[in-house]
C-alpha cells in the first residue's frame, strides 16, 4: 500500500505554513511527503498512485485554538470565485468527477491564529507541529515502511 | 426582467479568471451609461520592492508577481537586465529559454482553455461540473497542462516561480539524455494539441468583431515567444526601447491596476494579436489547424481566442520538440553579465500577451528604477470597450443570461488580475 503525506499551504503566511511543516517533520522521519500550495490540479498529480493520502493543512475558525487539528474524511466546500481560492475542497471534488480520488483521504485541518504576511508559525502552532506529525506517523504506520521521496 | 430602460449588472466577485476583480455594468434609458472592470486586488508595489536591489534579483523577484506565467516575467526581466548591461543571449541559450517558456504556454493555455473558459461555451458552471459530464476530455486538457509543467519542472527546477533561471542563462543546463522523455510526452500532447483545436472549432462563438488595434511582438523568424519588435496592426513598429513613448499608462478610479494607451488609442494584446500579426510564422503543422478551424487569416472575434490558444498550443508543443531534437548542451550555461549604468527594456509574450519590464541600473548594478507593463492591464480598456459592445447589442436578454455573457466576455482575455494590480501613485510621479 502507498502512502503519501501533503503539506498544503504558503509558508509565506505565516501559519498557513502548517502543513508544509509538518510534511517537512515526516519526510525527516523518512516517509514520502510532498508540499503543495493547494492547486487542484497539482494536488492530483501529488496523490497519483497512492492508496492513502494524508493531507495536512490549515483552517481558520472563529473563534480559533491555535494549534488544535480536526481529522476528517470530507472537506467543507464553500463557494470560491477566483482560480487563486481553489484548495483541497476543489481538488477533492475534481478528483471525484475524474474518479481519481484516492481509495482512502484522510485530512488534517489545523486552526491558526495569523495567516498574515511573513515567514515562520506563531508559538501555538509551531509547538502542534512535531505532535500532529508524530500522531501522522503513528496513525499511519505503514508510511514509516517507505523510503522518502526527496 | 427583460427591455427595461435602466438596469445595473454587479458582478461582485469574477469567477475563473486570475485573480480578484469585479464588474459594475450600468445601462441608462437603454443606453450603456457605465461598464467598469473593477481590479480590487491590492496594489502588489513590485516595481518599488526592486529600487536599490541588485541586478541580478530581478528575475526571481518578478516572478513571484505570477504562479501561472512566472516564465513570462523572467524571460522579460532577463531581456531588459541584459539590454541595459549590453548582452545578448542567443544559440542554443536562447533555445533553452524558448523551450521553457514554451512549457508555460501549453500549462497555461491548457488550464484557461479546458477549465476555465470551456465551461462557457458547453454551458457548464465550472471545470468541476464539466468533468462530471465530461471526463475524458477535461483528462486530455490536464495531460496537455501536466506536459507543460514537466518542461517547466525540467529547464527551470519547477513548475511555480521556476529557480533554474538567471541573467545571462541558466544555473545549471540539461543534458541530451534527460531531454529526451520529455519528447515522448510531447509527441503524445501534439495529438492532443491538435484534438483540442478541432474540439474548440466546434464551440458556437457571438458574432462579434473587436475595432481595437492590435499590437504584438514579431520577432526575425518563428512566433514571437521569448522576443521580438512591437508591431501594431496599423502598419506602425516600433523598438522595444520606444515602448514608454507609444505605451501611456493611466490610471482610473475603479482599478488597482493601470490603464494603458497605445499612441492614445485602445488596443489590444494576447493571442488574438499574436495570432492576426505572425500567422505566416505558424509551423505547417498550426496553420493547417487554424484553417481547418476556420480561424482565417486575422481574427477578430475574442470569443474565437480559445481556438486560437489551442492552435498555439499545437506550435507551442511543435517548437518544444524542435528545440529538443537539435539540443547540443551548451558549454556554459549562462554568460557572464557585467553591470554597468544606463537603461535596459525586454518584451516577450507571455500566454496573455506582451509584457514589457524596463529597468535603469547604476554602475554598481543596482537597480534606480524598474517599469513593469503586463498584458492584462495593457487589455483592460479594450476589455471593457468588447463588454460595452455585447451589452448594447445584447439587450433583449434577461440579467443573468446578459450577466454571463459579460463574464464569458471578460474570460475571452484569460486576464491576470494579480498580474496587473501593481501600481502605486510615486510610480506615476517618477514616469
Amino acid at each position: 500500500m502507498t502512502t503519501v503525506v501533503i503539506g498544503v499551504g504558503n509558508e509565506f503566511r505565516r501559519d498557513d505554513g502548517v502543513g508544509p511543516a509538518v510534511a517537512r517533520a515526516v519526510a525527516a522521519a523518512g516517509v514520502r511527503a510532498e508540499i503543495s500550495d493547494g492547486d487542484p490540479v497539482r494536488l492530483m498529480e501529488a496523490w497519483d498512485g497512492a492508496d492513502v493520502v494524508v493531507i495536512v493543512d490549515a483552517v481558520r475558525c472563529t473563534p480559533s485554538v491555535p494549534g488544535r487539528w480536526h481529522r476528517t474524511t470530507l472537506p467543507h466546500t464553500i463557494p470560491v470565485a477566483s482560480s487563486h481560492g481553489f484548495g483541497v475542497p476543489e481538488a477533492v471534488e475534481l478528483a471525484e468527477a475524474l474518479d481519481r480520488r484516492p481509495e482512502n483521504l484522510v485530512i488534517y485541518a489545523v486552526e491558526v491564529a495569523d495567516s498574515g504576511f511573513g515567514t515562520g508559525l506563531s508559538p501555538a502552532v509551531a509547538a502542534a507541529v512535531p505532535r500532529l506529525a508524530a500522531a501522522v506517523l503513528t496513525g499511519f504506520p505503514d508510511l514509516t515502511n517507505q523510503a522518502a521521496v526527496p | 426582467m427583460t427591455h427595461r430602460s435602466n438596469r445595473t449588472l454587479r458582478v461582485a466577485g469574477l469567477a475563473r479568471v486570475e485573480g480578484e476583480g469585479a464588474l459594475h455594468v450600468r445601462t441608462v434609458d437603454g443606453e450603456v451609461d457605465r461598464v467598469e472592470l473593477n481590479i480590487y486586488e491590492p496594489p502588489r508595489f513590485f516595481e518599488a520592492f526592486l529600487r536599490g536591489r541588485d541586478f541580478r534579483e530581478p528575475p526571481d523577484i518578478t516572478a513571484r508577481i505570477c504562479g501561472i506565467c512566472p516564465v513570462a516575467y523572467q524571460m522579460s526581466a532577463c531581456l531588459a537586465i541584459e539590454d541595459a548591461c549590453g548582452i545578448t543571449v542567443d544559440g542554443p541559450l536562447r533555445d533553452l529559454r524558448r523551450l521553457l517558456y514554451c512549457g508555460e504556454w501549453i500549462s497555461s493555455h491548457a488550464l484557461h482553455i479546458y477549465l476555465l473558459h470551456a465551461p462557457d461555451f458547453l454551458g457548464f458552471p465550472d471545470g468541476i461540473a464539466m468533468a462530471r459530464d465530461h471526463r475524458a476530455l477535461v483528462e486530455r486538457g490536464l495531460a496537455l497542462k501536466k506536459a507543460g509543467n514537466q518542461i517547466m519542472d525540467l529547464i527551470g527546477g519547477r513548475a511555480i516561480h521556476p529557480v533554474n533561471v538567471r541573467v545571462g542563462g541558466f544555473y545549471r543546463v540539461p543534458t541530451a539524455d534527460e531531454l529526451r522523455p520529455l519528447a515522448e510526452t510531447l509527441r503524445r500532447a501534439l495529438d492532443e494539441a491538435l484534438a483540442t483545436v478541432e474540439w474548440t472549432a466546434g464551440f458556437g462563438f457571438p458574432d462579434v468583431e473587436i475595432p481595437h488595434d492590435l499590437m504584438s511582438l514579431r520577432d526575425t523568424e518563428g512566433y514571437p515567444i521569448d522576443g521580438g519588435t512591437p508591431h501594431v496592426s496599423t502598419g506602425l513598429s516600433f523598438d522595444v526601447t520606444e515602448f514608454g513613448s507609444h505605451v501611456v499608462e493611466h490610471q482610473v478610479p475603479h482599478s488597482t491596476a493601470l490603464h494603458a494607451r497605445l499612441d492614445d488609442r485602445t488596443y489590444l494584446v494576447g493571442p488574438l494579436a499574436r495570432y492576426s500579426l505572425n500567422r505566416d510564422r505558424l509551423s505547417p503543422t498550426a496553420r493547417q489547424a487554424a484553417d481547418a478551424a476556420g480561424l482565417g487569416a486575422v481574427c477578430r472575434n475574442p470569443f474565437r481566442s480559445v481556438v486560437v490558444r489551442a492552435v498555439e498550443v499545437v506550435y507551442a508543443v511543435e517548437e518544444a520538440l524542435r528545440i529538443i531534437g537539435s539540443y547540443r548542451r551548451p558549454d556554459r550555461p549562462s554568460v557572464e553579465v557585467t553591470p554597468r549604468a544606463g537603461s535596459g527594456h525586454g518584451a516577450t509574450e507571455a500566454p496573455r500577451g506582451l509584457l514589457y519590464h524596463r529597468y535603469e541600473l547604476d554602475a554598481s548594478g543596482r537597480i534606480l528604477g524598474a517599469d513593469i507593463v503586463p498584458p492584462t492591464s495593457q487589455n483592460q480598456t479594450a476589455i471593457e470597450a468588447d463588454v460595452t459592445q455585447v451589452v448594447r447589442s445584447h439587450q433583449h436578454l434577461d440579467d443573468h443570461a446578459l450577466q454571463s455573457l459579460c463574464e464569458q466576455t471578460i474570460r475571452n482575455y484569460d486576464p491576470c488580475i494579480s498580474c496587473s494590480a501593481h501600481f502605486l501613485d510615486f510610480t506615476r510621479e517618477r514616469a
